[in-house]
């Protein structure tokens, strides 16, 4: 017999959901829209998705308001957690999103935005990250991904060429195979403790001191393996260039930033209580997984003959070298990954967007694949400017002083060094200077060669406009005065890792 | 004013090369000499203001940059860097002024601004990230200039240049960042700024670790051998004005960064390295020398012998007192003017027969007869004739080193001689003799523009050989006063009997060393 459930509605703290809410509404707001007048321009969803996304950021200042004074915050039955990690996260996947949806707005003509599901799809992407990061449940985790994941893969298949149907065709095995380890993983956990929630699984485990560990190395293996896939953690990267190859630039940028501070904060919540307790293989492992991660993507970057695979490569690599903020596990380094990240998406953002304004309709004969770097060669001559921002993210990328990704470079190899260790403080410095050389060959491309065929430098803007050089000029700004911005980002960062126990 | 000279020095001509960009084409060339006359006599300036009794740094600022973490934008100024930047403002200057006609000027100004900048902001700098910055940023213009303006390998010996330097220094970083951290244990706080590192006193066994992370990214810059092989590449394929301030101006970042953050800041580690370093600067000074020899290019010999010459910059550095340390730093200034002045020279004749190969020449003393004479003096300065500007540094530096050691320093002593012989060879090969090339017959001689990079090199070659004193009397405030801490912080009776105690006056108050750990801060200076 069921006895009266009986929850009043202040307990349930229903104010926690607003800002994944807001995107779910949008999301529907757009389809109305469609149904009622289909046929409208995109201008229209761009400019909609922008107002829903300033709002949706708004609530997430408010609820950080609310943080800093009243400290972590449950809801919804306890399965919401709102504590700095998720605000500093969602922060990120806001701001990142804010900052690539303008990016559909191109010159050329682009099928997949003329669709209104796009920005549907897009809008409930960001809201399944939210969920996400928000929460210690792990069905919610799972929720939240897979809505997320689905609606991304649509996204990427919409770019509507042969090689996008295969990057998301690619995308959706490896992310089903990755779905399937981490709910294995996850029961496991469950069968161990009886609880889905990270804090009471590390509380059960901690009680009966490990006592199954045979049982608990196998969930670990199956959660390593699933945010193997997610983050592209060597060796389970392989689908990553292929994807990023078959999407468009702007959506493969965004990949690049927004689903891995996603999973990356999971990670935090989830592999740091099994690290400090003790578990001393999986540090064996992740510190394996981090070095190798690290150099190997960074060496096949080295080989690469187009840009978009070299970034995408080097995007590998930079995950690598956050992830041993999580090996680290101090709140310095926890706050470092923040920090990296913030920073990470600015240089990271503007540089495909510089790849996505010179996108061509069509193949030039010269030309193997898109982004070649034979295209970039001699693009100083025939257009200074862009040639100077690219070569600026890319000396960003390469963790050149004084810009933006060196403060987080910096800050990261410190926790390093603050947290002992020594080793991997060198092996991360080293990787910074193999990563220089292929970031380096696009500006020896750039500044450097003879332009292969005349052109008259359009082609590198061709698919500019005002909006678009918008995003790139805010991304530049943010890259070159970074220095000025790093104290105070790093005091915000620092306070909500600090008060959330990490 | 004169609060934010240093910043002024920094950040004037990175301004100017912003608004360079906005400089029609055509008259680039005189902006770009406008500005870097302003810059040089702003460096003048600093120097006309500089206290030269003070031992300490002068002119200095303090803005917080990154608080929380201890990062401050800390310049300042002491006779140890104040005459790399007055050279370092000359060079450009002279550098603008004489830069013959090349493609896009403009570019190559507006580079050559931005990398004055860089120049001055790492003599000036002291926070190590600050130094750092500049320190990579320097990076770039030089890697530009000598990709874009380059020989038919500049590709790849720009690349070269940028990553080997790019690993040494991400090496120094993850030693910076150490000592950061020591120092946040010892006192609660972060701090990147050197002062308050110097008051830092280390056990030996860490001073060691963390002189070697140091010492990959100084002696990959010298570069000391065996780290030499990026430069005969830079230099065999940079235009003339980019080997002119890399061998004047960026490869004296490596020896004035040995003196400011090795020396004083790991004094034990120091002496434990002093022999293995000196045998490694000999082998540089004598093998260079020896391959120096045996080129065929022009270009390659004064390269090398560049090289050969920072090895005895090295030995005096760690001779460890202060005739040796003076003398490095005044041989820093030396080097830089007569190796400047003889990319210069190589940069004259290759202009006129675009060949760099000494066997297309020869004779050349008949037809160009005041070019001969500027390269025999500037040649009879790099050997180190008495009363030249090489003698005074070379002589102090090998002084200082005789002190610690009479076998390494007699061997060094013979590399003059091979110095004198190669020198002395290839001048023979260009100059003596009779015409054998048709085309050399009606080569025109220096021309004015020429003139004005070489007179007043010239001038100071000989000025600065017969009267040093007006540069030694503050270098040697500012060393003396780096040895004396030296002496002080050193834990180990092997450092205090190896590093001379110099300063009586100061009072130690060091009883740390058998307590490193907690409390090694020291209170004294």
């Amino acid at each position: 017999m069921l006895s009266p459930v009986n929850v009043s509605i202040e307990s349930l703290n229903l104010m926690t959901l607003v800002p994944m809410l807001i995107p779910i509404v949008g999301a529907l707001l757009i389809i109305v829209i469609d149904l009622f007048k289909s046929e409208q321009d995109k201008s229209l969803y761009v400019m909609l998705s922008l107002l829903i996304l300033g709002v949706d950021f708004v609530a997430l200042m408010e609820s950080a308001g609310i943080f800093k004074q009243n400290g972590t915050i449950m809801g919804v039955f306890d399965v919401m957690l709102i504590d700095g990690l998720a605000i500093l996260s969602q922060f990120i996947i806001v701001g990142a999103s804010l900052l690539f949806i303008p990016l559909a707005l191109t010159h050329k003509r682009f099928h997949e935005f003329s669709y209104p599901e796009f920005f549907a799809l897009f809008l409930f992407m960001i809201a399944g990250f939210q969920f996400m990061v928000a929460t210690d449940n792990l069905i919610l985790i799972f929720v939240g991904l897979e809505t997320a994941s689905l609606a991304l893969y649509t996204l990427i298949a919409m770019h509507n060429r042969d090689k996008s149907f295969e990057a998301a065709v690619k995308y959706f095995t490896m992310g089903a195979l990755a779905a399937g380890f981490y709910s294995f993983g996850s029961m496991v956990f469950y069968a161990l403790t009886g609880s889905v929630e990270i804090n009471k699984i590390a509380e059960v485990l901690a009680a009966n001191n490990y006592a199954d560990i045979g049982f608990v190395l196998v969930g670990v293996v199956f959660l390593l393996a699933s945010f193997g896939f997610k983050l592209s953690m060597v060796p389970f990267h392989t689908w990553t260039p292929d994807v990023y190859e078959g999407s468009s630039a702007a959506l493969a940028g965004y990949m690049s930033i927004v689903p891995k501070i996603a999973a990356f904060v999971v990670a935090m919540r989830l592999f740091e209580f099994l690290i400090h307790s003790g578990v001393v293989w999986l540090e064996v492992i992740l510190y394996m997984g981090v070095v190798m991660t690290m150099t190997m993507a960074n060496v096949w970057a080295l080989v690469q003959t187009d840009v978009k695979r070299m970034l995408a490569y080097s995007s590998i690599s930079h995950a690598g070298f956050v992830m041993a903020a999580i090996l680290i596990g101090t709140t310095q380094s926890n706050s470092a990954l923040f920090l990296y990240w913030i920073l990470f998406s600015f240089t990271n953002l503007g540089s495909f967007s510089m790849l996505w304004i010179s996108r061509q309709k069509n193949l030039p004969a010269h030309q193997q694949s898109d982004h070649s770097y034979d295209k970039f060669s001699g693009m100083v001559k025939t257009s200074p400017v862009a040639a100077s921002i690219m070569g600026l993210f890319m000396l960003s990328l390469a963790g050149l002083p004084p810009f933006a990704l060196f403060w987080g470079k910096l800050y990261m190899i410190s926790s390093a060094v603050t947290g002992g260790y020594t080793v991997l403080a060198l092996i991360m410095a080293l990787n910074s200077a193999i990563a220089g050389y292929y970031y380096l060959k696009l500006i020896v491309y750039m500044f450097m060669k003879d332009p292969i065929v005349q052109n008259n430098g359009h082609v590198y803007v061709a698919n500019a406009t005002l909006p678009l050089k918008t995003i790139i000029g805010i991304a530049a700004m943010g890259t070159i005065f970074a220095f000025l911005a790093v104290n105070q980002l790093l005091e915000f960062v620092t306070v909500f890792v600090y008060n959330s126990g990490y | 004013m004169l609060d934010h000279i240093l910043s002024i020095l920094i950040f004037f001509p990175a301004l100017a090369a912003v608004f360079g960009f906005a400089v029609n084409k055509n008259s680039i060339r005189s902006y770009g000499v406008a500005v870097a006359t302003i810059e040089f006599v702003l460096a003048l300036w600093l120097w006309f203001a500089f206290d030269s009794n003070v031992s300490g740094m002068q002119f200095m600022e303090h803005i917080p940059l990154v608080k929380t973490f201890g990062i401050n934008y800390i310049v300042g100024v002491d006779g140890i860097s104040l005459f790399i930047i007055i050279l370092s403002a000359f060079f450009t200057m002279i550098g603008i002024a004489s830069l013959g006609e090349i493609k896009d000027i403009k570019n190559m100004i507006v580079t050559l601004l931005f990398l004055q900048m860089t120049m001055a902001g790492v003599f000036a700098a002291l926070d190590a990230i600050v130094f750092y910055l500049f320190w990579e940023l320097s990076l770039v213009p030089m890697l530009y200039i000598i990709g874009a303006w380059g020989g038919p390998l500049r590709i790849y010996a720009s690349v070269k240049f940028f990553l080997y330097t790019f690993t040494g220094s991400l090496v120094m970083l993850v030693g910076m960042l150490f000592m950061a951290y020591f120092y946040y244990q010892a006192t609660g706080e972060w701090s990147f700024a050197i002062l308050d590192w110097y008051r830092l006193i280390l056990p030996e066994s860490f001073q060691l670790w963390l002189f070697a992370a140091f010492f990959m990214g100084f002696a990959i810059k010298v570069p000391m051998f065996p780290f030499h092989t990026w430069l005969p590449y830079a230099h065999g394929q940079a235009p003339t004005i980019g080997s002119v301030i890399l061998a004047a101006i960026l490869l004296k970042m490596g020896t004035y960064a040995f003196i400011r953050f090795s020396l004083p800041l790991f004094p034990d580690a120091s002496v434990y390295f002093m022999y293995p370093i000196a045998v490694l600067a000999i082998i540089m000074i004598i093998y260079t020398a020896m391959v120096a020899y045996a080129q065929k290019d022009i270009k390659q010999v004064v390269a090398y012998s560049s090289v050969s010459h920072m090895g005895v910059i090295i030995l005096g550095t760690f001779a460890l007192n202060v005739e040796g340390i003076t003398g490095s730093i005044f041989l820093m200034i030396a080097h830089g003017v007569v190796s400047g002045a003889l990319f210069f020279l190589v940069g004259v004749i290759y202009d006129r027969r675009h060949t760099k190969y000494m066997s297309e020449f020869g004779g050349l003393a008949s037809v160009m007869p005041r070019y001969a004479t500027i390269f025999g003096i500037m040649l009879m300065a790099s050997v180190g004739l008495p009363l030249t500007i090489n003698f005074v540094g070379e002589f102090l530096s090998l002084l200082g080193f005789y002190k610690q050691s009479h076998i390494l320093t007699l061997l060094a002593g013979t590399a003059i001689i091979v110095g004198a012989i190669y020198m002395l060879a290839a001048y023979k090969k260009m100059f003596f003799g009779v015409i054998t090339k048709e085309e050399n017959r009606n080569l025109p001689d220096v021309n004015k523009r020429e003139l004005i990079a070489l007179i007043p090199l010239t001038i100071i070659t000989i000025w600065l050989g017969v009267y040093p004193k007006v540069l030694l009397g503050p270098i040697n405030t500012s060393v003396e006063a780096v040895v004396g801490m030296m002496h002080e912080k050193s834990l180990t009776q092997e450092a205090k009997s190896r590093i001379p105690n110099v300063t009586k006056d100061v009072e130690v108050v060091t009883n740390l060393a058998e307590n490193p750990a907690e409390n090694s801060q020291e209170e004294a200076h």
